[in-house]
């Protein structure tokens, strides 16, 4: 396997505070990577500087071998990196069917002139635009609103929405910001099962999430964050076992507390 | 005073004319709030351009109709594009207090480079059909009015068409709801942005081409238009463009009527005591919820 995205020393700095103080990591094609690491540990900014919603100060980020660095999120997305956001992004007023046409169509062969003539190009792309669409909806198990408003959707349902947006174009990597976050606990397990389906099927993903049990059952390889540092990188089994990982998460590892009851008893 | 039906089947015609015209102003307004997030306080002297484009393309043409419009359309769909290109394109969404002081000055601006340049004498436009008109009973319309109302119609229907069943449309529907989505996506803010201001450019030449000859042309013609514009925006929902549509035609038939029936001074002012009491009732506008929308 080789590595799809690439990032090398990120740095990113907020009135003198260091949201990234040298984030390097990979992610291997046809991975799912976890991004994880306690509040304020710089994940967020990560995913946001590698996407190109917020301006990196220094660093690389290598997207399939070509330098994306500093790039704007729509030309980041036209390369293949999309993404989704902690806080549900759809469009409320469009009807679902509509919400995933937009998210195909800047990858579509078709010109505006194809489309005003209706030219077999055109029609092309459309049909192959719709079946993406109603295998993502089966997959994401919202048929019966294939016609309907997103705005009617419950939260869950529009991350669902979210998703199935990212994967429309074939992306070459999907970044997913807090997928279950505020997600009720029977579709989280929902979720789980559609994002091992796809990536069985092919797609890489990079997923930063705090339900640290979700990252566990899917990702290969987890990677820790702390105070704009990498702590620790590895299986999902290696990361529950790093005392470091604990004590950040924690701030303290069993050891210590065990020590600190047995002081107080 | 007693209320002669001709007379008010007179006036009522020419609101709904004037109306749809207002619309076509109002509409692109509403285009380029949807998209950019600013208020084109310029918009107003895209009309005037408009209007004097076709002042000057009717006499080439032969006085035609149809060919004089079409230039005028073009020739304001390009300065909108300058604006764009020259201004526009350098604020970020989030320069709201910028946008207003920029376009406000750009406004001025090009109304005395207009008045230096062709003087403020009111022109009269003379067409094809001349005073001809339909006649219904006592009452004449003539055909530039028909032919106004009935062209701002079709662009309305085209326009429903782009934004409802093409690519463009739909860019421009997903940047104005959510513009992070539409960028994750790949959708390039600038070129939807551009062709929102084209567009809306567009429809402003239009309207401005088709009132030249129902209005004298000034170069002052599109100053307070602006400002009704912008108020049947508000009125009609910021950014709802069948909600600015109907509030443009209710304005154009109670201006008629109360100018037809008191005196003038009052049917300029009707437009802002009508927002007013508009927005203390509903802040949102009229039809927030409900049709269709750009944002």
């Amino acid at each position: 396997m080789s590595a799809i995205l690439e990032v090398t020393d990120l740095r990113k700095a907020y009135a003198g505070v260091h949201a990234l103080d040298g984030v390097s990591f990979a992610v291997e094609a046809g991975s799912v990577t976890g991004l994880i690491g306690p509040n304020g540990s710089g994940k967020s900014t990560a995913i946001d500087c590698i996407s190109g919603f917020q301006k990196l100060d220094s660093g690389k980020v290598v997207l399939a071998g070509a330098d994306i660095t500093g790039q704007p999120a729509h030309h980041n997305a036209r390369a293949g990196l999309m993404r989704t956001f902690q806080t549900v992004r759809v469009y409320e007023r469009l009807p679902l069917r509509d919400n995933l046409a937009i998210a195909a169509q800047q990858f579509d062969p078709a010109t505006w002139v194809d489309e005003l003539l209706r030219t077999a190009r055109y029609r092309r792309a459309v049909e192959a635009s719709e079946k993406r669409a109603r295998q993502l909806i089966e997959l994401i198990g919202l048929q019966r609103y294939y016609e309907a408003e997103v705005g009617i959707l419950s939260y869950g349902q529009k991350k669902l929405v979210a998703l199935a947006a990212a994967l429309m174009p074939h992306p070459k990597i999907v970044v997913l910001d807090e997928p279950v976050a505020g997600v009720n606990p029977s579709r989280i397990r929902e979720i789980e099962v559609a994002l091992r389906q796809l990536n069985e099927a092919g797609e890489t993903f990079l997923i930063v999430e705090h339900n640290v049990e979700f990252i566990t059952n899917l990702c290969h390889r987890v990677i820790v964050l702390d105070q704009g540092r990498k702590l620790a990188e590895g299986t999902a089994h290696d990361i529950h076992n790093d005392s470091r990982v604990l004590e950040a998460y924690l701030g303290t590892t069993p050891e210590i507390a065990a020590a600190e009851m047995r002081a107080q008893a | 005073m007693t209320v002669d039906a001709v007379y008010l089947l007179q006036l009522t015609l020419n609101g709904i004319t004037l109306g749809l015209l207002y619309a076509l102003i109002a509409v692109g307004l509403s285009l380029i709030f949807g998209v950019m997030e600013i208020i084109n306080f310029a918009h107003g002297e895209l009309l005037m351009l408009g209007a004097f484009a076709m002042t000057f393309a009717l006499p080439v043409v032969g006085l035609l109709y149809w060919p004089a419009l079409a230039a005028a359309i073009l020739a304001t769909m390009l300065v909108g594009l300058v604006m764009y290109e020259v201004l526009l394109a350098r604020l970020r969404p989030d320069e709201f207090e910028r946008a207003i002081l920029i376009t406000l000055g750009l406004s001025i601006i090009i109304i005395h480079v207009m008045q230096y340049i062709f003087t403020a004498t009111p022109r009269l436009v003379d067409t094809q059909y001349g005073f001809d008109g339909v006649d219904i009973g006592a009452i004449r319309i003539p055909w530039t009015r028909v032919i106004g109302a009935a062209a701002a119609l079709v662009a309305f229907g085209g326009l429903y068409v782009v934004l409802r069943y093409t690519q463009f449309g739909r860019a421009m529907r997903a940047i104005a709801q959510n513009r992070e989505a539409a960028l994750m996506v790949g959708i390039r803010p600038r070129i939807v942005a551009r062709n929102a201001v084209v567009l809306a450019a567009g429809l402003c030449g239009l309207a401005g081409a088709a009132i030249s000859p129902i209005q004298l042309v000034t170069p002052y013609m599109g100053q307070f238009l602006i400002f009704k514009a912008f108020a049947l925006v508000i009125i009609g929902g910021l950014g709802n463009i069948p909600g600015a549509i109907v509030a443009a035609v209710a304005l154009g038939l109670i201006e008629n009527w109360i100018g037809g029936f008191f005196e003038i001074a009052w049917q300029e002012a009707a437009v802002f005591v009508i927002m007013i009491v508009v927005l203390f009732l509903r802040p949102d506008g009229l039809f927030k919820r409900g049709s269709m929308r750009v944002g």
